[in-house]
């Protein structure tokens, strides 16, 4: 299993290009929120669901896209698919 | 309950590559796919659909009070070009556009043909922190103009779900706002 700062620090960087709050950034953690706290754009949240796919070699379905607002929502579910493989 | 998107067609261009592989599976679903393959201005259709799609779904959460991100959960019909209803699961939302060269609006209600006011305008900083401020600002002029009441009387805080609610003298009004930015425009809307 991938470790938990390892796995913030590539969220981080796939998140990066999409923020519009850098002091959000600064701080992320895993209570950060994409949209209220970065106040990431919710289209750019498809290209970070599709970069995230990218990074993991995974695939993430609408049904666990749904919970996607949040960085521990995004580690979760990069979690669950890495341990399904 | 009254929700609104607006979408700034060159900032669109430049932040997202909707052509990327995936990305429209993400977002659409197999009609709405078929809609923009076979429209004149895929560009434009493509963020007509978002644009729907995003105001219907800011006033399912004031409905529901629940925060979800799955835009083909989100069901698009259009009934003209710039009319048109999301269906989210069994709720129906009635949504009317503006299409510009520069931006796609669109206001979704809960009702067919509701009236509501509504203003887009472009804005001089279009960094987050002060669009927004100027943005609050701007609405809550009109409200004060609106109640005759004095704008130091009134304030906009969101709620849990991010909802931004409208009090005066620390009372919740309750009438349905909605605000929206992106790029080089805001636009605020009310019922």
């Amino acid at each position: 299993m991938i470790k938990k700062e390892e796995l913030i620090a590539k969220l981080k960087t796939i998140v990066q290009p999409y923020i519009q709050d850098e002091d959000a950034f600064n701080n992320l953690s895993e209570e950060t929120d994409f949209i209220n706290d970065l106040k990431i754009n919710s289209a750019n949240l498809v290209d970070i669901i599709l970069d995230v796919e990218d990074e993991f070699d995974i695939r993430i379905e609408n049904d666990d896209m749904e919970k996607m607002i949040s960085v521990k929502a995004a580690m979760d579910i990069v979690n669950e698919k890495l341990a399904a493989k | 309950m009254i929700g609104n998107d607006i979408v700034d067609l060159i900032q669109a261009a430049q932040d997202s590559n909707w052509k990327r592989p995936r990305f429209l599976d993400k977002v659409f679903i197999v009609e709405e796919q078929q809609l923009i393959g076979n429209a004149k201005n895929q560009h434009q259709l493509v963020w007509l659909l978002w644009s729907m799609k995003e105001a219907a779904y800011k006033v399912h959460v004031q409905q529901f009070g629940k925060r979800f991100f799955n835009p083909k959960r989100l069901v698009c019909e259009l009934a003209s070009e710039t009319s048109g209803i999301v269906k989210i699961d069994e709720e129906i939302y009635f949504t009317t556009s503006t299409i510009t060269n520069d931006y796609i609006y669109t206001v979704a209600t809960l009702e067919a043909s509701k009236v509501f006011k509504s203003e887009c305008f472009e804005v001089e900083n279009s960094n987050y922190h002060f669009e927004s401020k100027g943005l609050k600002m701007k609405f809550l002029e009109i409200v004060s103009k609106l109640k005759k009441t004095s704008i130091e009387e009134l304030q906009i805080r969101k709620n849990a779900v991010g909802v931004p609610r409208l009090f005066q003298n620390n009372l919740a009004i309750d009438n349905g706002f909605s605000f929206t930015h992106h790029g080089r425009f805001s636009a605020w809307s009310m019922l």
